[in-house]
């Protein structure tokens, strides 16, 4: 499997969802081998050893992480030190010059033994200073240390996430000659609107066409993919995400609310066009004319931050809206638990884990209708993203009635516990889909499934 | 042989539009008029118009040996009278083929036989008095909203003249007895009890058309041999008009069963009855409801209108809000208070099947309950400070509240208790509005005296009832229930 950052250091995105689709598989006995691209300057995670250039490769150790449960050779993590941020940032911090894969010796595949990458990375790449600007060359070099990956690793399928992996889904399945999955997780049309980046968008369209099946988060997911990339609905397979049930549930702290009793309204995501920060703004601007003592939080960071600070002053809210920064781990549930409850403004959803996250944590949510969660989930109000004035009439029915608020919060704590929202069933779906494409590739006859070796 | 009496509840709520936070205190109006017209005019067109054509039909062509009963709800009768009036037609010519008895029941289809006796009573009587101006006929026989009933009402019931009164064939009150015979309520009312026998009503009114059932699909002569297996007894088979038509489409051939039903009756013996005649029999037993029971949702009980804190809470603002409104003399508060007062309401707001495709909220406008709650709560806030702004209200209001904390018992209103608990109280003092003694009202009514003339004659003819003699001793007889007659 190839996948982002990992572990997920923040609420909701692509690496939640991998780690989640990671821990179902191993409980499903399915071996995964993860393969991520690992900014130098990202925080180090307990339990996991970095690679560095001249140190060789560590098995990811089990350790004191109670990320997963499985033995030792189930989940195997290679680190491949390239800059590749998620989200665009400059990745900056001393980075190598090359990116070479060691094995350790003594491990249970290896003859890879002393073959550095340098040997498979064109000459134009080596030196050149593009580090975590030209995300493209970074991408290329994934994928071409993914060639060499696949040739040494025993897979059966190969899964990717997003356009970012699929470069290096596509040179691996060329490489080993297994099935390729492409789980696709978001596209460029809902991240970016009407901007979107053509180079991009020309991956996700490889990826999903090279793949043997497709694999959605949601049907408002799979459609639009239908419809901007051609796939064909028949080749696409619906898994919603889960959230862990095994993990303590994080309602049971309720944190103290920094406000006194005032009533508080989270908006958690990235502060980028996507997720509605304007519109979230906006809503605060109307609830604040209702209840003035209420508060607003926005917790995250991103591209419009600026902005938004700034229009936070026009609107007069500057002593209500309070700017937490990029969040993480435990800050995020206590984020979630001062909380009253949480908004949603998102322009695209294509699925919304936050909104698992906050329900999680005993605070009601409220989602846009077309929300990829919003297909699965019942007890929370979902409005049109745009509505404001619907927004705001649902939040400030939640402050002034503890009833509502009690209400939703039971139903939807209760209904988070059921199967579907777990991790088991994604994964046991995931694995359906992986058979399913193991048993068609290995019968060609069929003649649908295309090869591109 | 078997007796049958068939009934059919008809009924259309005034729905709220789409209520916002934004709309209070602008003057917006509560109703969706569009919805509410649109809703009206399709039902009337795919089930009243047709089956009171195929009813009216076999009833002549039986020569009245088929004959059923029908209530109309006093909101749903307001509505069609200005936007469907052929649709009254319709309903007239089927009345007057004699074959039908009508019921009485609630004008507003309202739940407030749990909290409030004398508002109950006061929209019985406007039910009643729509009845015999729109039909000529005077209802003999009570049904309640949904059936609910319970002892406490014995009273209530047949103190305002009815023989007879519809109630849920239920096995938490049947205990084992039969629901196929006429019971008598509990206490000196002399009120008959007509059980309706769930088993056979739900098979015409949900499973008719489930392919999944195991006596799909049926028809008419293998229906009318199970009520000829009754026996000796009477088959009660109460259930809802939409059945015809809507919540069973045309395509399920409802229509053709129907039209067929009474010939293979009373080929196989059956005789139809109408409730009256059935309530002027013997009964076999007596059979006690303790507490509210109904015929909605498997619980048959009240917590399909005040199940979770959402409808409590709703429950006991609109009911906070009755004194005030009748306060100001206003016809057009207490209307709207009134069609707020309606059940459908406060079942919009039931969170025990959220996703499924449910009977009752067939024409919910609600995504989901928590919408309902938002929208009815907006709602009643606008309606409480148009109420304060006539600020007679707000000085009667301070008297009231002070003598009723001063009086009150120490139990609350409705509270998130285990439903039949909180259903247990029906029969007790909390969800009956404290209108105490007849000192109470000579006080209230002396601190705004001269606005006791400018009261609608609604408020006026409540008061008036709890100033005399008889209203004072229903009072007593339903806030203490006749097993503690020691109290009274």
């Amino acid at each position: 499997m190839f996948g982002w950052e990992f572990p997920p250091a923040q609420a909701g995105g692509l690496a939640t969802a991998t780690l989640g689709l990671v821990k179902g598989l191993l409980r499903s006995d399915v071996a995964v081998t993860l393969v991520v691209p690992f900014p130098m300057d990202a925080p180090t995670v307990p339990g996991l050893r970095l690679l560095s250039t001249a140190g060789e490769f560590r098995r990811a150790r089990r350790g004191g992480a109670s990320l997963w449960s499985a033995a030792d050779d189930q989940l195997r993590v290679w680190r491949v030190p390239a800059p590749l941020h998620a989200y665009g940032g400059a990745a900056g911090g001393a980075a190598p010059d090359q990116v070479s894969v060691h094995y350790q010796p003594g491990s249970k595949t290896g003859v890879l033994a002393d073959r550095s990458v340098t040997d498979v990375i064109p000459a134009a790449n080596r030196g050149a200073d593009v580090y975590g600007v030209n995300l493209m060359a970074d991408v290329e070099r994934f994928a071409d240390v993914a060639a060499l990956i696949a040739e040494e690793e025993p897979h059966d399928v190969i899964d990717t996430h997003d356009w970012i992996t699929f470069g290096a889904g596509i040179s691996a399945a060329a490489a080993s000659g297994r099935p390729l999955v492409a789980h696709i997780h978001a596209t460029e049309m809902d991240r970016s609107g009407e901007w979107i980046n053509g180079a991009i968008a020309v991956r996700e369209r490889e990826g999903m066409h090279a793949a043997a099946r497709v694999i959605s988060t949601s049907s408002v997911l799979a459609r639009r993919v239908t419809q901007v990339y051609d796939v064909l609905p028949d080749r696409i397979d619906i898994v919603p995400l889960g959230i862990d049930h095994r993990e303590e549930p994080w309602s049971a702290s309720r944190a103290t609310n920094p406000f006194g009793t005032a009533p508080v309204v989270l908006f958690l995501g990235r502060v980028t066009h996507q997720k509605g920060p304007e519109r979230f703004l906006e809503v605060a601007r109307r609830v604040a004319d209702f209840v003035p003592r209420a508060h607003f939080v926005v917790a995250g960071t991103g591209d419009l931050l600026p902005h938004i600070i700034e229009r936070t002053v026009e609107l007069g809210l500057a002593e209500q809206v309070h700017f937490t920064g990029a969040l993480r781990g435990a800050e995020v549930k206590h984020a979630f638990g001062m909380a009253d409850v949480c908004v949603m403004p998102s322009v695209s959803e294509p699925f919304g884990l936050v909104a698992l996250e906050s329900l999680r944590a005993g605070t009601p949510c409220i989602i846009p209708r077309d929300a990829g969660v919003a297909e699965v989930l019942r007890n929370a109000f979902k409005v049109e993203s745009w509505d404001v004035e619907e927004m705001t009439d649902k939040i400030v029915a939640i402050i002034r009635y503890p009833e509502l608020l009690a209400e939703l919060r039971d139903r939807a704590t209760a209904e988070l516990l059921e199967e579907r929202f777990g991790l088991e069933l994604p994964a046991r779906r995931t694995r359906a889909v992986y058979e399913r494409v193991v048993r068609e590739s290995a019968a060609p006859a069929r003649g649908h499934a295309a090869h591109y070796n | 042989m078997t007796d049958v009496c068939m009934y059919m509840q008809v009924h259309q709520p005034y729905r709220l539009r789409r209520y916002r936070v934004f709309d209070i205190g602008t003057g917006a109006p509560y109703w969706d008029d569009a919805t509410n017209h649109g809703v009206l005019r399709r039902v009337a067109d795919r089930c009243y118009v047709p089956t009171n054509a195929i009813l009216a039909e076999q009833i002549r062509r039986s020569d009245g040996a088929f004959r059923v009963a029908m209530s109309c709800s006093g909101v749903l009768l307001e509505q069609l009278e200005t936007g469907a009036p052929d649709v009254i037609d319709s309903f007239r010519d089927l009345v007057a083929t004699g074959g039908v008895e009508l019921l009485g029941e609630t004008y507003y289809h309202s739940v407030t036989s749990l909290s409030n006796l004398d508002e109950f009573t006061t929209q019985v009587r406007a039910h009643t008095a729509m009845v015999e101006r729109l039909f000529g006929v005077t209802p003999r026989v009570f049904r309640n909203t949904e059936l609910l009933y319970h002892d406490g009402l014995a009273g209530q019931i047949a103190g305002m003249g009815f023989r007879g009164v519809l109630v849920e064939g239920a096995d938490h009150i049947l205990h084992g007895r039969t629901p196929n015979t006429v019971y008598a309520a509990v206490g000196d009312s002399g009120l008959r009890l007509l059980p309706r026998n769930y088993r056979l009503s739900d098979d015409v009114a949900f499973r008719f058309s489930q392919r999944s059932w195991n006596e799909w699909p049926l028809t008419a002569d293998r229906y009318a041999s199970w009520l000829a297996g009754v026996g000796a007894g009477s088959a009660h088979i109460f259930i809802d008009y939409e059945t015809f038509g809507e919540h069973q489409w045309a395509e399920t051939g409802i229509f053709d069963f129907i039209r067929h039903l009474p010939n293979e009756c009373l080929y196989r013996g059956i005789r139809f009855v109408h409730p009256s005649q059935l309530a002027a029999r013997d009964p076999t037993d007596t059979l006690g409801v303790p507490w509210a029971t109904s015929w909605a949702d498997t619980e048959r009980d009240a917590s399909a209108w005040l199940g979770n804190q959402l409808q409590q809470a709703a429950f006991n603002r609109l009911n906070r809000l009755y004194e005030p409104i009748c306060a100001t003399g206003d016809g057009v508060f207490l209307d709207s208070w009134r069609r707020l007062s309606t059940s459908d309401h406060l079942y919009y707001m039931s969170t025990k099947r959220l996703a499924d495709a449910e009977v009752h909220s067939y024409f919910n406008p609600y995504a989901n309950p928590y919408d309902a709650f938002v929208a009815y709560m907006n709602v009643l806030q606008d309606l409480e400070q148009r109420v304060d702004a006539v600020g007679a209200a707000a000085a009667a209001r301070g008297r009231v509240v002070e003598l009723v904390s001063a009086e009150r018992a120490p139990t609350q209103p409705v509270t998130a208790a285990p439903m039949a608990a909180a259903a247990m109280a029906a029969t007790e003092q909390p969800l009956v509005w404290p209108r105490k003694a007849k000192t109470q009202h000579a006080t209230s009514g002396g601190a705004k005296g001269g606005d006791a003339k400018g009261r609608s004659a609604d408020a006026r003819s409540a008061d008036t009832r709890s100033a005399d003699g008889r209203g004072a001793e229903g009072r007593s007889a339903r806030r203490r229930p006749a097993k503690r007659p020691s109290e009274a």
